[in-house]
C-alpha cells in the first residue's frame, strides 16, 4: 500500500520498457493464475453439462420412437355393436376384451397373409406381440368414429414393450429366455415381421399426448396428463405470483417506511426463499387440503403451493431491480409534479421490468421442476383421465412432469428408464424455452439510462 | 387569463413569494442548514452562491419538498409559499411541485424520447386538450431552452442519447413545460458552453417576467449577470442576502468578500 503511493521506485525509473520488473511480473503471474482458475471452472461446468445431456439424451431419445405393428383390421359390427343401432351408450358396454379378440384374429390373418413362418407359436403367443394397450386404442378409435364399423382399416398397433425393447437393444435373446413375458421365438417372429414390413419403429406422438399407462404397459405410457397438469400449475403461479409479488415489492421498496417492521419483513422474505420446498408441501397439505378442503392431486393445490414458493423469489428479484433504478429518475418525475405512484408506474417500473420478468421466469422454472411438495399433496397418484379445460380442470386430478419422472423411475419394468429420461428431456425443453423467453424479454425491454 | 395574473403580480412585485424563517435541516446527525432566513421575491432572479457543500442544493430542495424523499432528512422552521406553509400536513407535495418546478444539479432525463420528456409534465397535469397543443408546448419549451434546433429532427430518439449539455437543456425544457410559478435551478449551466449559457441566461431573464427564479451557481459572473438578488451560503449558514449589486460591490460580511474575491472556497 505504502510503496504504491511512493514516487516511482528506482527500478521503474531505470528499467527498460521492454523488460518488466519483478513487481509487474508478479502481478501478471497472479492475473494469469486467476484466469486459469476461471477457465478451469467454466470447463468443468461445461463438461458436467455435456455428461448430463449425453446421458439423458442417450437414455431418453428412444422414448420418442416406438415399435408399431401395422395390420389390417376389419371392425366387426357383430362384436363392437351387438344391438346394431350405433348408439354410443350401447357400444361403450363392449370392453377391450371384445376388441382384443378381433385384434388377435386380425394379427393371425396378417401374419399368415404375409407368409411369415410362425414355427408353431400358439395363437396367444403371436397375438402377444401386440401391446395389451392395442385393444384399448382400437376401442377408442371406434367409439370416436363409429363410421369405421364394418370397414377394414390399417391399424397401427403398439407392439409389446419387450418387442420394442428388442428393437431398441434393451432386450436380447438371452434375456428373453429368462423372461416370462416374452420368448425368443416371439422375438424371431418379430424380426421376420419387420423384414416383411409389418413391424416398424416410428415417431410416437402418444408419448407427448397420451396419458400414463399401468406398470405392465410401458409402451403406452405418455406424458399428456403430466404436461397439462404442469401447464395448469404454471398458469396459476403466473396469474397469482406475478401481480402479488410485484405489488408487494413495489410497496416495500417504494412506499413502505424504512423501520424495524419492514426490516423484519424483508429478513423473513429472504428466509422464506430459502425454506425447503417440502415444508411448503406440508403447509399446503395442512392448509389447502385439510383445512380448506380442496381436492387432492389437483393442479389448483399444486399451483397454490408453487405460488407460495415462487413469491419470495419474485419479490426479491423485483426489489433488486427496483432498487437498481437510479434515484435521479424518481427525482425527475417527482420534480415535474408526478405523484409517487405515477413516478413508479411511468418511470421506475418500465426500467425494472427486464429484471422483474427474468426473476419471475426463473422462479417459475424452479417451480416447474419442483417435485417434493407435489408428492405430498398426492399428485404422485396414477391419473389416466385428462383434466378438463380450465377453470374446472384446475380442480380435477392431474400429474406433473417432475412427479411423472419420479413415478416412472419407481416402476420395475426397465422400459420405464427410457420413459423417465424422455420425460426429463421434455422437462428440460420446457425449462430451456422459459429461460430463452427470459432472455428475449430482457433484450426487448432493456433500456439504458 | 395570463394578462390578469401578470397585472396582479405587477402590483405586488416586492412581496415575498417564498419566505423562510429559521430553517434548520438535518441529515441524520449532520446539521446541514442552520437558521436560514430568506425572502424570495416575485418576478426576481435570486442567485445562491457559496462553496461546495455549504447547503445550497439542500435549501433549494426544501423549497419544493424534494427532501421528503431522502430518508433521515429533518426540516424545522417555517417555509411559506404565498403565505401558506409548505410543510403544513394538509399540503400535497405533488401539488406544490407542480407550482415549484426544479432543474436538478445532475441532468436526469427520463429514458424516453425527447418529446416524451418534455410532454410528460403537461400530460400528467392535463394541461393540454389535444396533440396539437401538446406539440406546441413541447416546441415552445425546447425553443426557450435553446435545444429546438438540435432536437427538432430527433424528437423521437431517446433523451438519454443527448450530450451532457443537451441533457441539461432538455431538463430545463421539461421543467418549464409545466409553467411553474417558481423555478428552482441547481447549476443549470454547469455543463454548457458559453453560447448555450448565454441562451439559458436569456431564458432566465425572460422567465422573470412571470415567475420567480432561484438559481444556484458557482460562477460569480453568472450570478452578477442574471440575478437581482444574491444569497451567500457558507458552512450551512446564510451569511449575507441582498441586492446583487450590493453583494458584489459592497459586501457587509468579510466572508462574502473573501469568497467573491476568491480567497475562500
Ligand atoms: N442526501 C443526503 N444525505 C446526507 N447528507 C447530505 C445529503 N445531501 C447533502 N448532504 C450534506 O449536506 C451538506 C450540504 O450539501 P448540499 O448538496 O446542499 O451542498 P451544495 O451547496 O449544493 O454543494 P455543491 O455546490 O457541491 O452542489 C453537505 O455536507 C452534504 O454532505
Ligand atoms: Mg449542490
Amino acid at each position: 500500500m505504502t510503496d504504491a503511493a511512493a514516487p516511482a521506485s528506482p527500478a521503474i525509473r531505470d528499467g527498460s520498457l521492454f523488460a518488466p520488473d519483478a513487481h509487474t511480473r508478479r502481478r501478471n503471474a497472479a492475473e494469469r493464475r486467476f484466469r486459469a482458475y476461471g477457465i478451469t471452472a467454466v470447463a468443468l461446468s461445461i463438461l458436467a453439462l455435456i455428461v448430463l445431456l449425453v446421458s439423458v439424451l442417450g437414455n431418453g431419445a428412444g422414448a420418442f420412437r416406438q415399435t408399431f405393428i401395422q395390420i389390417p383390421v376389419t371392425i366387426d359390427a357383430k362384436i363392437v355393436d351387438p344391438k346394431g343401432n350405433r348408439a354410443l351408450d350401447e357400444m361403450k358396454k363392449v370392453t377391450t376384451i371384445g376388441y382384443g379378440k378381433q385384434l388377435e384374429a386380425s394379427m393371425l390373418a396378417a401374419v399368415a397373409a404375409a407368409g411369415v413362418a410362425t414355427d408353431g407359436l400358439s395363437r396367444k403367443d403371436i397375438a402377444g406381440l401386440l401391446s395389451k394397450e392395442a385393444a384399448a386404442g382400437l376401442r377408442g378409435m371406434v367409439l370416436e368414429n363409429p363410421d369405421l364399423i364394418g370397414r377394414t382399416i390399417t391399424f397401427r398397433a403398439l407392439a409389446n414393450g419387450r418387442i420394442d425393447g428388442y428393437f431398441k437393444g434393451r432386450v436380447s435373446m438371452d434375456s428373453a429366455k429368462l423372461d416370462s413375458n416374452i420368448s425368443p421365438a416371439q422375438l424371431v417372429l418379430a424380426e421376420r415381421l419387420r423384414d416383411a414390413g409389418l413391424v416398424t419403429v416410428a415417431f410416437n406422438p402418444q408419448f407427448l399426448l397420451g396419458a400414463d399407462a399401468s406398470e405392465v404397459r410401458p409402451e403406452a405410457a405418455g406424458l399428456g396428463v403430466a404436461i397439462l397438469g404442469s401447464a395448469y400449475m404454471m398458469i396459476i403461479v403466473l396469474v397469482l405470483a406475478l401481480p402479488l409479488g410485484v405489488a408487494a415489492s413495489i410497496y416495500l421498496e417504494e412506499f413502505a417506511p424504512k423501520n424495524r417492521w419492514t426490516d423484519l419483513i424483508e429478513v423473513n422474505i429472504a428466509n422464506l426463499a430459502a425454506v425447503p420446498s417440502i415444508v411448503y408441501g406440508i403447509l399446503g397439505l395442512a392448509i389447502f387440503i385439510n383445512t380448506l378442503g380442496l381436492p387432492q392431486s389437483a393442479p389448483i393445490v399444486g399451483g397454490l403451493i408453487l405460488t407460495l414458493m415462487t413469491l419470495p423469489t419474485i419479490i426479491i428479484a423485483t426489489r433488486v431491480s427496483l432498487a437498481a433504478v437510479p434515484p435521479s429518475i424518481r427525482d425527475a418525475a417527482l420534480g415535474v409534479g408526478a405523484s409517487r405512484m405515477q413516478a413508479v408506474f411511468h418511470h421506475v417500473l418500465p426500467l425494472a421490468l427486464p429484471g422483474i420478468l427474468t426473476g419471475t421466469i426463473i422462479g417459475m422454472a424452479r417451480a416447474l421442476g419442483e417435485t417434493a411438495p407435489l408428492l405430498l399433496i398426492g399428485m404422485v397418484a396414477f391419473v389416466r383421465e385428462f383434466p378438463a379445460a380450465p377453470p374446472e380442470g384446475f380442480f380435477s386430478p392431474a400429474s406433473a412432469l417432475p412427479v411423472q419422472v419420479y413415478n416412472f423411475t419407481q416402476r420395475a419394468d426397465p422400459a420405464f428408464v427410457e420413459r423417465a429420461s424422455g420425460a426429463i428431456i421434455v422437462l428440460l425443453v420446457f425449462l430451456i424455452c422459459m429461460n430463452a423467453a427470459a432472455i428475449i424479454l430482457r433484450r426487448r425491454f432493456e433500456r439504458r439510462w | 387569463m395570463d394578462d390578469i395574473r401578470f397585472a396582479e403580480r405587477d402590483l405586488c412585485v416586492t412581496e415575498a413569494k417564498i419566505a423562510a424563517r429559521d430553517v434548520q435541516v438535518h441529515y441524520g446527525t449532520n446539521h446541514a442548514l442552520k437558521d436560514v432566513n430568506v425572502d424570495i421575491l416575485e418576478q426576481t432572479v435570486t442567485a445562491f452562491i457559496g462553496p461546495s457543500g455549504c447547503g445550497k442544493s439542500t435549501f433549494l430542495r426544501c423549497l419544493n419538498r424534494m427532501n421528503d424523499t431522502i430518508p433521515g432528512c429533518r426540516i424545522e422552521g417555517r417555509l411559506t409559499l404565498d403565505g401558506q406553509d409548505i410543510y403544513d400536513p394538509r399540503v400535497d407535495p405533488v401539488q406544490l411541485r407542480a407550482k415549484v418546478g426544479m432543474v436538478f444539479q445532475k441532468p436526469n432525463p427520463f429514458p424516453k424520447s425527447i418529446y416524451d420528456n418534455v410532454a410528460y409534465g403537461p400530460r400528467i397535469h392535463g394541461l393540454t386538450r389535444n396533440k396539437a397543443e401538446l406539440d406546441e408546448i413541447v416546441e415552445k419549451s425546447l425553443r426557450r431552452a435553446a435545444l429546438w434546433e438540435e432536437a427538432k429532427d430527433r424528437l423521437a430518439s431517446p433523451g438519454t442519447g443527448l450530450s451532457g449539455g443537451q441533457q441539461q437543456r432538455l431538463c430545463i425544457a421539461r421543467a418549464i413545460a409545466t409553467s411553474p410559478e417558481v423555478l428552482l435551478m441547481d447549476e443549470p449551466c454547469s455543463a454548457l458552453d458559453p453560447i448555450a449559457t448565454a441562451q439559458i441566461e436569456e431564458l432566465i431573464d425572460e422567465l422573470r417576467a412571470q415567475f420567480s427564479v432561484v438559481i444556484v451557481t458557482h460562477s460569480m459572473q453568472q450570478a452578477a449577470r442574471v440575478s437581482q438578488r444574491t444569497a451567500f451560503f457558507h458552512l450551512g449558514r446564510l451569511v449575507e442576502y441582498g441586492e446583487t449589486g450590493q453583494i458584489f460591490t459592497n459586501p457587509h460580511d468579510p466572508r462574502t468578500e473573501s469568497y467573491i474575491s476568491g480567497r475562500i472556497g
